[in-house]
């Protein structure tokens, strides 16, 4: 959904590796200070440019269906939301600055900053928001973020109750609406928009746009919380991880994101930051509880307890991640993972679950693809060294993208998938309910739904964490997902530029590139 | 790199083991000789199209057995846009027959309409031609250092025959061959981009609407590594084929005439590998301008390589299919170009012409 299908950083080829150990080599080698190397294009000081990863062809500006890397870091700086998360992944205001909820849960008003103006001047009114509301959960083209709401929008009822108010009215209620409205496709577009004009109310305006290549913009001088100190922003798109560490080191782009985790640690010596930030990113695998020998919950539950986690995010991840408890969305306030005993491999008891259930010589096949995302192809492989300790024989069938995402997906018996961070709610709703249009688990468990169910429509905030917590026991007990680990981004910027900071959301300080400034001479 | 030895091998007669003639004089019957050169190339034209024609229907079959095109371009959307759906399926026509699909595609080929990206709308030529234009400018200022460089190493190396500066460049040569292309690339950018001096941007940055050849210090990078990839092959080909022209018998004669050691390797055996030395860079020539992919990556250099694999993993059918058909223009092309001047390089096959 965000950026993962397919268009994430090219495949980890044997020639991939063998090009990348050439330049660790040469960067772990060499200990030289590449400051001096700053500037070598000509680049003033106003001007950042920004070496994304990934993009192509596929690459748009449109505020609600950023495909790639750089469209996320494009749509972040051109458009801003209702709501927001801040960096810790909790909501604040963003161009609403108050929101409230009838009783019911099913009208919510939101009260717009009078402050706001548009790339052209225009003030952003209520009529603004609803018309980017219509587009974005237009139930025939929802935006990804905009699921569920595309269903429940009661499009006749919600409207601009004056220039500054927005009421949306649904058809149901629906406790967690900020959630989703904090989502950074859900961007504000005036009444008129085009994607081909671009015009939105964040830091920075539409300059140009070559897809595949780069984009520019500028500083959007009137901007209502921070205009940008540097009045050029430019993105790359890079194919490559050497051509993007390179150009950092040579001082032609100031930030890189989605550093390969492995040069994390050279890159000091050579005159550059590395950036980590915790997530909530995940990379699971998937077994379909409705299939043989998944859905026999004692074969899940010994798989679960064959992984070695910590090893699984030291070699798939580079160690940059932590560990996790087979539950997702570790920053909803709800969330019970830490609080549950931490699984861990337990080879014994995985054999002895097995020989329960009757499948002493188990043999399965993992579908994985280099396209799901950056460690999903190591994971697998170290899942089938981890299954062979306990007699399990896993056959990992590596396939193209095009096919993993084909005909067969969401229908492999035993696969992986990748998500970003998410709530609770939302995710549960996009991945483990019997409707939800992610379901690769075929996870259908009249409990569990009932419970998310209640909880979408429970305005009481303890009630409806019990709620979700009673969910979560429920697929940490029965579910169909091994959840290894949550990924760290790891990014990397130039000495020369400061003002990034870890952000849970997305690589690479949330993309916030107005909140960068240049480092002061003499004081570095 | 096989097809460097290939081509030494597939190359045309080339008029060795006989005696340079002086260029014939056709001033005699100029008319005869026109018509016989237009009358080659019309037929080489010919089956130029035929071959053409050939190569556009396998890419049709070939890109039309991609796989499904709408699941690939929509991935993990194609579950919930069935609007999206829909209008792709309508805009490659993927809802009529493949024989008729295939004239509605060739029809358009032929009349200059490369159609719309499927994954962005932007006209197909809009996104091919700057890219195509910077590959042609890398491959053409790589083939005109390339070239010199190679000829005067094996010039070098012939003369010297099994001596030391023979033998260490046959060393440097081997080892320079067996680097692949990225190693070398890597190496040079942390030589003289990153790390060790920092004379040349590591990688290609352009603004807006320039071209590749406006901006000259970011080619030296992809330009030089290419170069040394290349060199060493092209190298030991020509070397090889000095070699076999002085140990011909008419070198052999020249000697013992008393003609100097350099000019029986300036004016006897250098010409007979001209026609080798054409055949390889004509190779060498298209295979740089299909696509060195991973030197595209390496660099961010903005050519057809690298966006004819994003095309291919986005299934973007037209993209692919215009991009299939221009390199295979562009094989046809230069092989046709080699050909005639194999054929004006060599006495005995220029005279066939006319004969």
């Amino acid at each position: 959904m965000t950026g993962s299908d397919g268009q994430s950083p090219p495949g980890f080829s044997r020639r991939g590796f063998l090009r990348l150990g050439a330049l660790g080599a040469v960067l772990g080698a060499t200990g030289t200070l590449a400051g001096c190397a700053a500037d070598a294009t000509g680049a003033t000081t106003s001007r950042l440019v920004h070496g994304a990863t990934g993009g192509g062809l596929k690459d748009t500006l449109d505020a609600h269906f950023p495909v790639t890397v750089p469209d996320i870091s494009r749509v972040r700086n051109l458009y801003e939301t209702l709501l927001r998360y801040n960096p810790a992944y909790e909501i604040e205001a963003g161009l609403a600055e108050s929101w409230e909820h009838n009783p019911a849960g099913d009208q919510w008003t939101f009260k717009l900053r009078k402050d706001v103006t548009f790339h052209d001047g225009r003030p952003m009114t209520a009529e603004d928001v609803a018309t980017s509301v219509k587009r974005f959960a237009d139930p025939k083209e929802p935006s990804a973020y905009a699921l569920t709401l595309s269903k429940i929008v009661d499009f006749q009822s919600s409207r601009a109750l004056d220039e500054h108010t927005y009421q949306m009215v649904l058809t149901q209620p629906y406790s967690v609406l900020d959630q989703i409205m904090a989502n950074y496709t859900l961007g504000i577009v005036p009444a008129d928009y085009d994607p081909a004009n671009p015009i939105g109310t964040g830091p920075y305006k539409y300059e140009s746009f070559v897809p595949g290549q780069r984009s520019q913009f500028t500083a959007y001088a009137d901007h209502w919380e921070h205009p940008p100190t540097y009045e050029e922003l430019v993105i790359l798109d890079f194919f490559d991880d050497a051509a993007k560490v390179n150009a950092l080191l040579a001082g032609q782009v100031q930030s890189v994101d989605n550093l390969p985790r492995y040069l994390a640690d050279v890159m000091e010596p050579q005159g550059a930051n590395t950036l980590v930030a915790e997530s909530g990113g995940w990379t699971p695998f998937t077994m379909r509880v409705d299939q043989e020998p998944f859905s026999d919950n004692r074969v899940r539950q010994a798989l679960r307890l064959v992984v070695n986690r910590q090893e699984m995010i030291d070699q798939a991840f580079n160690g940059y991640g932590r560990l996790a408890n087979d539950l997702y969305s570790p920053y909803d306030p709800a969330y019970i993972g830490d609080q549950l005993p931490q699984r861990e491999q337990d080879i014994d008891q995985a054999k002895s679950l097995l020989k329960q259930a009757g499948y002493e010589n188990l043999q399965v096949e993992l579908t994985t693809s280099s396209g799901i995302g950056a460690g999903a192809v190591e994971a697998a492989n170290l899942f089938a060294q981890h299954a062979r300790q306990a007699g399990v024989d896993v056959r990992v069938n590596k396939v193209d993208s095009s096919i993993f995402y084909g005909d067969q997906y969401l229908s492999w018996p035993f696969a992986q998938d990748f998500w970003e961070t998410r709530m609770y709610l939302p995710q549960a709703e996009a991945a483990a309910l019997s409707d939800g249009p992610y379901n690769e688990t075929h996870f259908n468990h009249p409990v569990f739904e009932q419970l998310i169910r209640d909880a979408q429509q429970e305005m009481d905030e303890a009630k409806r964490t019990t709620l979700l917590q009673d969910a979560q026991q429920v697929e940490h007990e029965e579910g169909g997902l091994i959840i290894w680990g949550f990924k760290s981004h790891v990014d990397a910027y130039s000495q020369f530029v400061t003002g990034f900071e870890p952000v849970t959301e997305m690589p690479m300080s949330g993309f916030r590139f107005n909140l960068a400034t240049p480092v002061e001479e003499g004081s570095s | 790199m096989s097809t460097v030895e290939r081509a030494a091998l597939d190359a045309p007669e080339s008029g060795k083991g006989e005696p340079p003639l002086p260029p014939t004089d056709s001033s005699g019957r100029p008319r005869s000789a026109a018509r016989a050169w237009i009358w080659w190339i019309l037929r080489r034209l010919g089956l130029a199209i035929v071959t053409l024609w050939a190569i556009s229907v396998i890419v049709f079959l070939s890109t039309t057995a991609l796989g499904d095109p709408v699941r690939a371009i929509l991935g993990k959307d194609y579950e919930v846009s069935p609007d999206r759906v829909a209008a792709i399926t309508q805009e490659l026509n993927l809802d009529k027959n493949p024989v008729e699909r295939y004239f509605l595609w060739l029809g358009d080929l032929l009349t200059g309409n490369l159609g719309d990206s499927v994954v962005n709308n932007l006209p197909v030529a809009e996104l091919i031609g700057e890219r195509l234009a910077n590959s042609i400018a890398l491959v053409l200022i790589v083939t005109i250092i390339m070239v010199p460089v190679a000829l005067l190493i094996a010039l070098v190396s012939a003369r010297f025959r099994g001596r030391a500066a023979d033998q260490t460049i046959q060393v440097v040569n081997l080892a320079l061959a067996g680097i692949p292309e990225f190693v070398t690339g890597i190496l040079l950018v942390a030589l003289l981009s990153t790390t060790v001096l920092h004379l040349f941007p590591a990688v290609t940055v352009l603004p807006p609407g320039e071209m590749v050849w406006q901006r000259p210090s970011s080619l030296v990078l992809p330009v030089l590594t290419l170069v040394i990839s290349i060199v060493p092959y092209l190298a030991r080909i020509l070397r090889a084929n000095l070699i076999e022209a002085m140990d011909a018998d008419y070198t052999e004669l020249a000697r013992l005439k008393g003609v100097p050691e350099r000019s029986v390797l300036l004016k006897h055996a250098l010409p007979n590998t001209l026609v080798p030395t054409v055949q390889v860079t004509a190779l060498q020539l298209a295979w740089l301008l299909g696509g060195v992919v991973l030197i595209e990556y390496l660099f961010n250099f903005p050519g057809i390589g690298a966006l004819l694999v994003d095309s291919v993993r986005n299934a973007d059918f037209p993209v692919v299919q215009a991009l299939a058909m221009i390199i295979a223009a562009a094989y046809i092309l230069v092989n046709l170009i080699a050909d005639a001047l194999s054929i004006l390089l060599t006495p005995r096959a220029r005279t066939g012409m006319v004969a």
